[in-house]
C-alpha cells in the first residue's frame, strides 16, 4: 500500500471559502426579503440579474485566462448579489447588467481573479454606475410603491426624497429615527433596513466573516466628522449614520476579505479613515452617496498598510524573542512599495 | 497595539476512549523484555553518575525531543537544574499517551520522578497537563502523588507558551521516565514506545505499549482496521510526519502516535482571499497571509525575513479555508533563513 504523501497538519478545520461566501450570501438573503416587501418582486428579479450576470461573466473571463471555472468558488455571487441592492428598485435592468459586468471584467479579473484584485469589484462597479447614471441611481421610490416587473417609458412611479438626499439639500429628514430603523423610508433597495442589517452584522460576526470591530471603527471615524461639522442641527449625526447605503457598505465592502488590511490595527485604521472620508466626500462632493468612492480610495492604500502592519509587527517580535537580527539586513528606511526592507 | 501576542487556535481533542481505555498491549504484538544488568541498584543509593549510567544502559531516549535521556541527566546534573518539569502536555488532538500514563501509571510515574529528584538533588517537581475547554470530562488531579500537576489550558500550541526560559528546568517526557523507573527497578532496557493509535480508520483505538522496530503496518493490523486508510500519519495530529509506505516506517522509541484517517484532504481549488485568519492565530505573530503573497511573487528573500520565528505549528494550515499548504511552505521559508540561504 502506497499512500500520497501530505504534509502536516493532519487535521483541518471544515470551514472553506465557499462556506464564508456562503455566509456572506445567506445573510444578503433577508435584505432580498425586505426589499421584495417594500418594493414587491422586481426586487428579487434585479437580484437574480446581477447573480446571473456576475456568474456568466466571472466564467466567461476565468475561461478566456485559460483556467478551469471553480464552481465551488461562490464570490462572483456575493458581487452579484450586493450590486443591486444598491441601487433603488426601480433602476433599469441594463444599469446592473451594465455594472455587474464592469465590476467582474474590469474591477476582478484583470488583477488576477479571486483574491487578487485591488478594489472591491462591488465598490467598482457601483461607483461606474453612479458616474455614470446618476439621476437614474439616485432616484428612489417611495416604500410600499409596487413596481411593475417590466418598466415602460411612461410608467409614473411615485418617488420620494430619500433621508441622504434630505441631507444633502441641508435638511433633516422627514423621517424619524425608529422610521430609519425599520427601513420605512426611501433609498438603496437593500440598505434601508437598519435593523436587519444589525442582525446580519451580528451573524456575520458571529460566524468570523466579518470584523466586527471594522464596522464600528468606520461607523465611529464617520459620526465624529458628522459630529464635529454638523451639516444640519440636533439629530444630523444620527441620521448620517443611518441614511444612504453606509452601514451597508460598512458590513459587506468594508469587511470584503481580499481588499482590506489583515493585521487588527492597520484595519482599524483603515475602517476609522473610509468612515472619516465617506462622511467627507458627502460634506464636499457633489453626491449625495459617497462610501462608494470613499471605499475605493481606501482600497488602494491597503497593500501600504499592510506592509506597515508587518513591520510594526517584526519589530515587536524582535523585541519579544531577544533581536535575533541578522547582520546582513539592509537598514529599514522609508516607505517602498512592495518591499518593506529591500 | 500588540500583534504579537499569543493566539493560536482551540481544537477540539479527540482525546476519548483512549484515556479511559489506559495503556494496553496489543496481542499479536507482544512485548519482549530484555535487560541490561543481573544486579539490581538501590533506588535510594543513586547518584546522578548512576542514574546516567543506568539510563544510559537501559538506551532510553526521551519522546518528548527524541534526545537519550542520559545526555539530558547529565546536563541537568552539570548545569545545576532548578526543577524537574514531567512532560504529560499532549496538546495535539487524539495524541495522549504521556496524559494516559500520568492518569494511569501515576504510582510508577510518582516513584520515577522521586528517583530522579533524589538522585540529581533538585528540590521542585511538577508535572504538566494540557486541558482546554472542549475536553472538561476528563478529571485531571491536582497531584500525582507528592507532586503538583500543573493544568496548562488555553489554546494550542500549549508547549510554546509554557516553555519561555527553560534553561535551568530539566524536562523529561512522562514515557521516558517510565522507562527510566524499570530500568532503575528491574534493569529493563527500553524496548518499547507508547503509542496512541488512534483515527477514524482504528477499530480499538488506544493507547498502546509497542515494541519497538515493529513497523506501522503491523501496528495497523494489529489494532484492527475499519476501514482502508487513505492518510497514516506518525507523530501528532498538528506536526506528524505522513506516511507514504505503511511497510517500511517502524515505530522509534520517540513515536508518539500512529493516527489513520479514512478522509482524502482533496484539492477544492480554492486560491487565498485574504480573510487574515491564519493571521489570526499565529503563536508567534507572523502573518502567514503576507508571506504566501510574497512566495507568489517570487520575493524569497523578503518572505524568508517575514517568516523568520515560525516554530511550523501547523495553525495556519488548520485554520485555512482554501486549505493552502501553508506552514509547511512557511516553515520550509523559515528554515531557509536559517541556513543563510542566498537572497533571490
Amino acid at each position: 500500500m502506497i499512500l500520497n504523501p501530505q504534509s502536516p497538519p493532519h487535521i483541518r478545520t471544515r470551514e472553506t471559502n465557499a462556506t464564508l461566501m456562503g455566509d456572506t450570501i445567506i445573510s444578503l438573503l433577508p435584505l432580498y426579503a425586505m426589499a421584495t416587501y417594500f418594493y414587491g418582486g422586481r426586487a428579487l428579479l434585479l437580484g437574480l440579474t446581477g447573480l446571473l450576470t456576475a456568474l456568466i461573466s466571472d466564467m466567461a473571463c476565468t475561461m478566456i485566462a485559460g483556467r478551469v471555472p471553480n464552481l465551488r468558488d461562490f464570490s462572483a455571487a456575493v458581487t452579484g448579489l450586493i450590486l443591486p441592492l444598491l441601487m433603488p428598485a426601480s433602476i433599469r435592468y441594463s444599469i446592473v447588467i451594465v455594472a455587474v459586468i464592469f465590476a467582474i471584467v474590469v474591477a476582478k479579473q484583470p488583477f488576477g481573479g479571486v483574491g487578487e484584485n485591488i478594489f472591491n469589484p462591488a465598490a467598482a462597479g457601483m461607483a461606474f454606475a453612479i458616474v455614470c447614471w446618476p439621476a437614474e441611481v439616485f432616484t428612489y421610490p417611495a416604500p410600499f410603491e409596487k413596481i411593475p416587473i417590466k418598466l415602460a417609458a411612461d410608467t409614473a412611479i411615485r418617488t420620494a426624497t430619500s433621508p441622504a438626499q434630505a441631507l444633502a439639500l441641508g435638511g433633516l429628514p422627514n423621517q424619524t429615527p425608529l422610521d430609519l430603523l425599520m427601513g420605512n423610508v426611501p433609498g438603496p433597495m437593500g440598505t434601508t433596513n437598519i435593523l436587519v442589517l444589525l442582525t446580519c452584522l451580528l451573524y456575520l460576526t458571529v460566524r468570523r466573516t466579518v470584523h466586527g470591530r471594522a464596522t464600528l471603527a468606520f461607523l465611529a471615524g464617520g459620526a465624529a466628522v458628522a459630529v464635529l461639522f454638523p451639516r444640519a442641527g440636533g439629530l444630523a449625526a444620527l441620521y448620517e449614520l443611518m441614511s444612504g447605503m453606509l452601514l451597508f457598505a460598512a458590513i459587506y465592502m468594508l469587511n470584503d476579505p481580499v481588499t482590506s488590511p489583515k493585521r487588527s490595527a492597520p484595519m482599524l485604521l483603515y475602517s476609522a479613515m473610509t468612515g472619516v472620508l465617506s462622511i467627507m466626500f458627502r460634506h464636499l462632493g457633489r453626491y449625495e452617496e459617497s462610501v462608494i468612492f470613499a471605499l475605493l480610495v481606501m482600497n488602494s492604500t491597503v497593500w501600504l498598510l499592510d506592509l506597515w502592519g508587518e513591520r510594526v509587527a517584526r519589530r515587536e517580535r524582535r523585541k519579544a524573542h531577544g533581536a535575533q537580527t541578522d547582520p546582513g539586513l539592509p537598514q529599514e528606511t522609508g516607505v517602498h512599495v512592495g518591499d518593506p526592507e529591500e | 497595539m500588540r500583534e504579537t501576542g499569543y493566539k493560536g487556535i482551540l481544537l477540539e481533542q479527540n482525546k476519548e476512549p483512549l484515556l479511559s481505555r489506559g495503556i494496553r498491549e496489543l496481542e499479536r504484538l507482544p512485548v519482549q523484555e530484555a535487560f541490561f544488568s543481573e544486579e539490581r541498584p538501590d533506588p535510594a543509593q543513586l547518584n546522578a553518575s548512576r542514574l546516567q549510567n543506568i539510563a544510559y544502559e537501559a538506551q532510553i531516549i526521551d519522546e518528548s525531543d527524541g534526545v537519550q535521556l542520559w545526555k539530558k541527566l547529565a546536563k541537568a546534573s552539570r548545569d545545576g537544574a532548578l526543577a524537574i518539569v514531567v512532560d504529560a502536555l499532549d496538546d495535539e488532538p487524539y495524541i495522549s499517551s504521556q496524559l494516559c500514563i500520568a492518569l494511569w501509571m501515576d504510582d510508577e510515574l510518582e516513584d520515577a520522578i522521586t528517583i530522579v529528584k533524589d538522585a540529581l538533588g533538585i528540590e521542585r517537581a511538577v508535572v504538566e497537563i494540557y486541558r482546554n475547554l472542549t475536553d472538561i470530562d476528563i478529571r485531571i488531579p491536582s497531584k500525582i502523588g507528592n507532586y503538583r500537576v500543573r493544568r496548562v489550558g488555553g489554546t494550542y500550541p500549549a508547549e510554546l507558551r509554557v516553555r519561555k526560559n527553560e534553561s535551568k528546568l530539566l524536562i523529561i517526557g512522562a514515557c521516558a521516565l517510565i522507562h527510566l523507573y524499570r530500568a532503575v527497578t528491574r534493569c529493563r532496557i527500553q524496548t518499547t514506545a507508547f503509542v496512541s493509535v488512534a483515527g477514524d480508520c482504528i477499530a480499538n483505538p488506544a493507547n498502546y505499549e509497542i515494541p519497538l522496530d515493529c513497523t506501522v503496518a503491523q501496528v495497523l493490523s494489529a489494532s484492527g482496521l475499519i476501514a482502508p486508510p487513505k492518510r497514516i500519519v506518525t507523530g501528532g495530529s498538528m506536526t506528524g510526519i505522513g506516511v507514504t509506505d505503511p511497510t517500511s516506517v517502524r515505530v522509534r522509541p520517540a513515536t508518539r502516535g500512529i493516527l489513520a484517517f479514512a478522509e482524502q484532504f482533496d484539492d477544492l481549488g480554492f486560491s487565498c482571499i485574504g480573510c487574515g485568519r491564519c493571521v489570526d492565530v499565529c503563536p508567534q505573530g507572523l502573518s502567514p497571509y503576507f508571506v504566501h503573497k510574497l512566495l507568489r511573487a517570487h520575493r524569497r528573500g523578503t518572505a524568508r525575513r517575514a517568516a523568520e520565528g515560525c516554530n511550523c505549528c501547523g495553525a495556519c494550515s488548520y485554520v485555512c479555508p482554501a486549505k493552502l499548504d501553508l506552514s509547511h511552505r512557511i516553515y520550509e521559508v523559515a528554515a531557509d533563513g536559517r541556513r543563510g540561504g542566498e537572497e533571490t
